[in-house]
């Protein structure tokens, strides 16, 4: 049977971000509803105050893994020098970029820089040619789909307005 | 049933199956809408709405009867292949449909998954075709207290989601509907939690919590492997094996098929209430009721049956309303009513004495629909599982600019990407320390229903929380959720006890 003895401690920094998270967003809640009238308060408090015990519990649960030695303060399950080498920083930051711009580039010219860049960023540079194509293959069908035959109001930029000139005037 | 109403049956039958030509590209078509979050049949139909005014009338019907079922159909798709549900109604769907697509079992999964929306479908259009009158009914029984308990029968999945580590189930399920009461509250538009966000006063999106917490994080998540399909599923040639496995499967179980499309059916007949609350309900039901409720959530045919025969159930639950009372019961048939209307169609009582074959000829396009369906998809599940093997670095940045752009559709505000994005790190945060996603979607999706639910019980009564156990039908679903949560745990004991007595 093997041994629980070399088994790294468990990392509860990472565990407890979702329960301070809880926590503090449930009394901003209850902040807001304060002054109300009841009937905005009743559900908020009940279930919130449920949150708030249950999350106290996992707190002293995870006080008493820390006084045991079964845990430590670590993030390791959540950042680890493995998202930079596997791209997931880069991916974040493409994915925060894509959010920021699509609005001012349009649609289909922010996710063919997306799709090149992340795509690019994941393999590492390699087979640039191939990932390329393919974005641009996904981002003119996504144009096509959507925009032209849907007619749909995904954001629209330079390369929307143009094509619409361009079909406009066969 | 008369011989009159048997002949006209008939007679729609035949005319509908005259319509393949529409059919066929309208199931393609719902197959895409439905599987992208943020499009659906209801938006597609207005999309569309030029087209479906322009044809006539019969064909126009056939065309959005279609576009309804396969857009259920579709929501499921990416579900079982990517954790990605289309829609909230396949929110329980990856439950137990992704943990077989990454043992290698995506073709089966799709296959059972089909199976089961077919014959519920078809099952709950043949039920509610027959039962029309009595179902109508069962929208006037349901009031707010009563409602109150099917939303508790979706929950109380929190707590079985939660069984592995309760505190940490407990603490995502109560986020979850923390989440869901942010916005203005139902009695007196009083804004709370909004962070004084105007587009957060109509409460949270659920397209962009959806598309965040399920597809933005699983994106995330995945490229920590080269494919989607664990290192140690069964290696995968697709062969027409895998799909006739799943039919298998999935006849074998046709009891479970049955009695959880007709939960289905039931939730669909209630205005107001729709898929993602009979999906849900109708897992927790299976996996209370089931005698392997341990193997739930590990890639369990029962667990991907259930969600996909109830939320098709649905389909057929929501046209009883509609047409018998005029009343659409959700926002797909609200739609067609518009449509129909335009066409001078006057839904209520008189339509099935003054246009028979508009009545009936509903029901039946649903029905020839799930059969053209049926052998139409059922081959393209060998092709489809083909994503499971789409190297990540690929997949992982569509599913990113796909879903996140579908989460800007149904508001058309650019705020709601930026929730999605918030909601992708809260789930990948929650995927990477131990906490179940499905579990915060679950509070997010019902949270805001229950509560509405409750405040109205309270103000009608004056705040007497005795109004919850005040109507009989009310009690009687008390009962029966008191005993959908006892009797499990009974079961279980006894199965233990069953268990241990060999070893002792």
């Amino acid at each position: 049977m093997p041994s629980d003895h070399h088994k790294p401690p468990r990392q509860i920094g990472g565990e407890l971000v979702i329960p301070i998270l809880a926590v503090g967003f449930t009394i901003y809640f209850f902040s807001t509803i304060w002054n109300s009238p009841w009937t905005a308060q009743v559900s908020a408090f009940i279930v919130g105050g449920i949150l708030l015990l249950v999350c106290a519990i996992f707190f002293v649960r995870a006080g008493i893994w820390l006084v045991r030695g079964e845990g430590t303060l670590g993030v390791g399950n959540l950042f680890t020098m493995d998202d930079i080498r596997t791209g997931r920083i880069g991916l974040l930051v493409t994915t925060i970029a894509y959010v920021m711009f699509i609005d001012t580039l349009g649609f289909t010219l922010m996710t063919f820089l997306f799709l090149a860049a992340s795509m690019l960023i994941l393999a590492k540079g390699k087979n640039a040619g191939f990932i390329t194509m393919i974005s641009a293959a996904m981002a003119l069908t996504g144009w096509a789909v959507f925009i032209w035959a849907f007619d749909t109001r995904f954001p629209r930029g330079w390369f929307e307005t143009t094509m619409k000139a361009v079909l406009a005037n066969g | 049933m008369d011989s009159s109403t048997a002949s006209i049956l008939v007679e729609v039958f035949f005319e509908t199956i005259g319509y393949w030509y529409i059919i066929v590209p309208t199931i393609l078509l719902g197959l895409i809408v439905g599987g992208i979050p943020g499009f659906s049949a209801a938006n597609t139909i207005i999309i569309l709405m030029p087209l479906t005014l322009a044809l006539d009338l019969q064909s126009g019907l056939v065309f959005m009867i279609s576009l309804y079922c396969s857009a259920r159909m579709g929501a499921g798709i990416p579900a079982i292949l990517v954790n990605i549900p289309g829609t909230a109604g396949a929110a329980a769907t990856p439950l137990d449909g992704y943990p077989m697509a990454k043992q290698g079992k995506g073709q089966q999964a799709l296959a059972i998954s089909f199976v089961a929306s077919c014959i519920g479908g078809l099952l709950t259009t043949i039920i509610a075709l027959a039962t029309m009158p009595i179902l109508a009914r069962v929208g006037f029984y349901m009031h707010s207290v009563e409602m109150i308990v099917v939303m508790l029968f979706g929950i109380s999945l929190i707590a079985s989601i939660a069984a592995q580590d309760m505190v940490k189930g407990l603490i995502a399920g109560f986020l979850g509907l923390m989440i869901g009461s942010i916005g203005t509250d139902v009695v007196y538009a009083t804004p709370r939690g909004t962070f004084g966000i105007l587009e957060l006063y109509d409460g949270v999106p659920l397209i962009p919590a959806l598309v965040g917490l399920f597809a933005v994080s699983e994106a995330f998540v995945i490229i920590e492997k080269r494919v989607i399909v664990n290192h140690d599923g069964e290696p995968k040639t697709p062969n027409w094996g895998d799909t006739f496995d799943g039919v298998r499967i999935a006849l074998k179980r046709w009891v479970h098929i049955v009695w959880t499309s007709i939960i289905g059916l039931v939730i669909g007949v209630i205005p107001g209430a729709g898929a993602s609350i009979a999906s849900f309900v109708a897992y927790q039901q299976s996996r209370s009721f089931s005698k392997t409720p341990e193997l739930y959530g590990t890639g369990h045919p029962e667990g991907l049956i259930a969600p996909e025969s109830a939320n098709n159930g649905v389909t057929s639950g929501t046209l009883v309303p509609l047409l018998v009372l005029g009343i659409p019961g959700g926002a797909t048939a609200a739609i067609m009513l518009v449509v129909m209307q335009f066409h001078g169609v006057s839904f209520g009582p008189s339509l099935f004495e003054n246009q028979p074959k508009v009545g009936y000829g509903m029901f039946m396009a649903m029905a020839v629909s799930y059969v053209i369906m049926f052998l139409t998809i059922l081959p393209l599940s060998r092709y489809m599982s083909h994503v499971t093997t789409i190297p990540t670095i690929y997949l992982a940045p569509m599913i990113i600019a796909f879903t996140l752009v579908g989460g800007f559709v149904p508001r058309e505000y650019m705020f709601d990407m930026y929730l999605a994005l918030a909601f992708g790190v809260l789930g990948y945060i929650a995927r990477r320390t131990g906490y179940h996603v499905a579990a915060i979607l679950i509070g997010v999706i019902l949270g805001p229903l229950l509560e509405k639910y409750f405040l109205w019980s309270l103000k009608k009564s004056d705040g007497d929380i005795m109004v919850l156990f005040s109507s009989t039908l009310g009690n009687i679903l008390w009962v029966a959720f008191a005993l959908s949560i006892i009797l499990p745990i009974v079961f279980g004991m006894r199965r233990k006890r069953k268990f241990e007595v060999p070893a002792e």
